[in-house]
């Protein structure tokens, strides 16, 4: 990510904090968040508020990208089917994808809830990387919660292994 | 052939029954106090009963007590009446040896709350005896999908009195309880993302732009560590309370961080990550700087919560989740024995010697009692569905 981008999108960023007023009612005072005191807590965190954001979409259209057991990488059989969303979201600039991160049932609940995000976040990175803007693409982790195929068998854990490309408008 | 393996297997059985038989008697004569209740009076209404039936059963599920109807070290004398609306209750406990006077008490409430009257006299008497803090009156929070979603309820330290807490039609996650022990925290995906919620308030306590899970508030009530993806990547922060700053904690950008907690004196945080390689329990000073590594055994260590006496996780060993105790300073581990189903999620009673997890076996999860001196696993909720994330009130 370029520094204008961050620049830009960090201001933004203040500016819907400072707009809502929400998260930090004392914005003015010390210890406020990143930015809007002049001393960046973090340099590379984006604190938007999930608030105003699409939180549904249409599934039908991708494929989903599968994952082998508690990894996070994109594997290079699965690049293709990210390469076509990119295509379509570089093609369609009304339009927004949700990834929604899955993971089978074994393993720790709240850890699972981190790896379903990896997951998305390692395809939003490669979306990212074939051109498409940071600001269409949502992050969302079911962790295992949300199972999309019932059942305990190994084929049933390899098809909750996934990311879903869910499309907005936005 | 089979004959003789069936005697090896007879034999294994008698011999195993023997050492627990050995093993009870032992801790019977170090640990447990008996005490006697049968001067305990009853009227014939059903709440004065269940009054005291719910009191000798707490007795017994401390630990550290043993009703019995013969001679006892502890004698209580007593009289229950109820009539429709109203429970009354004196008693008295009296040192059987030194016919001392320890305690004399009398309580009038209302029916709703007999249960609660016999948790809280249990936790009294306890304190009485042996001055210890009791847990018959602390609360569990658990999530449970008996409706086809997932939703928050809490129980009570027995498992009894469960109250659904969220309506929201959706899914919760990792509740925990503020320190006052009068709200929880915990994720959901109400607003259609993972956010972090505190029960009372509308409002999110964390809801950035990608996960927001595993809000855990300090002893203090100033901070809150929890797990946000807003760089870009799921990592530990603190977040101020009072004034809104947040602190990022970790900078793994290729690991995970999950499940925050604190120690007791709010000095410390204990989490989660697999920068490793697989999940491990890291341990960070709530000032930042290095974290350092606590579990070293078994392929995953995951789901802390540090308690008086030592952090209390769930280790895969084996193929299969176990309770293990770790203490942080001397270093030392203990794994509580259980048997083939899968033991996750513990967190420590409030007498801070029981811990209340999940067990799950063919798929299917309930809240269990264990006891740390006893390794003697005890079902709560009997109620259909899964129930599971269990977090005990302090």
């Amino acid at each position: 990510m370029n520094i204008y981008k961050w620049v830009s999108f960090s201001g933004l960023a203040v500016c819907a904090m400072i707009l809502s007023g929400c998260q930090n009612p004392n914005s003015g005072g010390p210890g406020g968040l990143g930015g809007v005191t002049g001393t960046a807590i973090d340099d590379d965190v984006f604190l938007t508020d999930q608030g105003g954001l699409p939180t549904d979409g249409d599934r039908t259209m991708f494929e989903y990208v599968y994952f082998s057991y508690d990894s996070s990488g994109v594997e290079s059989r699965e690049t293709q089917k990210i390469e076509a969303v990119a295509n379509y979201l570089n093609a369609n600039s009304s339009k927004g994808v949700i990834l929604e991160g899955h993971c089978d049932e074994r393993g720790s609940r709240e850890y699972n809830l981190a790896l379903g995000e990896r997951r998305v976040l390692s395809v939003r990175d490669y979306l990212i990387s074939l051109g498409v803007n940071d600001s269409a693409i949502q992050t969302k982790s079911y962790g295992e919660e949300a199972p999309l195929e019932m059942g305990h068998s190994k084929d049933a854990w390899g098809k909750n292994r996934c990311c879903v490309f869910a499309i907005y408008t936005k | 052939m089979k004959r003789s393996f069936l005697f090896f297997l007879t034999t294994l059985f008698l011999s195993h029954l023997s050492f627990a038989r050995e093993i009870n008697v032992v801790k019977m004569a170090t640990g447990e106090i008996t005490i006697n209740l049968s001067a305990y009076q009853t009227g014939r209404s059903q709440s004065s009963r269940t009054f005291l039936s719910v009191l000798k059963a707490d007795l017994n599920r401390s630990g550290y007590l043993r009703v019995t109807s013969s001679k006892a070290a502890i004698n209580v004398t007593g009289k229950c009446a109820a009539n429709s609306t109203t429970i009354q209750t004196s008693f008295q406990l009296y040192n059987a040896a030194t016919r001392r006077r320890l305690m004399g008490k009398k309580y009038t409430q209302s029916t709703k709350k007999t249960r609660a009257l016999a948790h809280k006299i249990a936790d009294e008497i306890l304190f009485a005896v042996t001055g210890k803090k009791g847990m018959a009156s602390g609360k569990i929070t658990v999530v449970s999908n008996r409706t086809k979603y997932k939703e928050l309820y809490i129980c009570d330290m027995d498992g009894s009195n469960i109250r659904q807490i969220t309506k929201d039609r959706s899914i919760v996650v990792a509740p925990r309880w503020a320190p006052n022990g009068k709200a929880i925290v915990y994720t959901s995906y109400k607003r259609g993302y993972p956010s972090v919620f505190l029960t009372g308030r509308a409002k999110p306590l964390a809801s950035y732009r990608g996960l927001n899970t595993g809000g855990a508030i300090s002893p203090d009530g100033h901070s809150m560590a929890v797990i946000l993806s807003a760089s870009g990547n799921p990592e530990l922060y603190v977040i101020s309370l009072r004034t809104g700053a947040v602190k990022r904690m970790t900078r793994t950008r290729r690991g995970n961080e999950a499940s925050p907690c604190w120690s007791p004196d709010g000095s410390k945080i204990a989490f989660v990550s697999d920068t490793s390689g697989s999940p491990q329990i890291y341990i960070i000073s709530k000032s930042g700087g290095h974290a350092q590594r606590l579990s070293s055994g078994g392929s995953e260590n995951v789901a802390p919560d540090w308690g008086k006496n030592g952090i209390v996780y769930s280790t895969r060993q084996g193929g299969r989740y176990k309770i293990a105790i770790a203490d942080p300073v001397r270093r030392k581990l203990k794994v509580l024995q259980t048997d083939w189903a899968d033991y996750e999620d513990p967190s420590w009673a409030p007498d801070q010697r029981h811990i209340v997890c999940s067990r799950t076996l063919k798929y299917h999860s309930s809240i269990y009692l264990l006891d740390t001196v006893k390794d003697s696993p005890v079902r709560l909720i009997k109620a259909s569905g899964d129930w599971f994330s269990p977090a005990c009130s302090p």
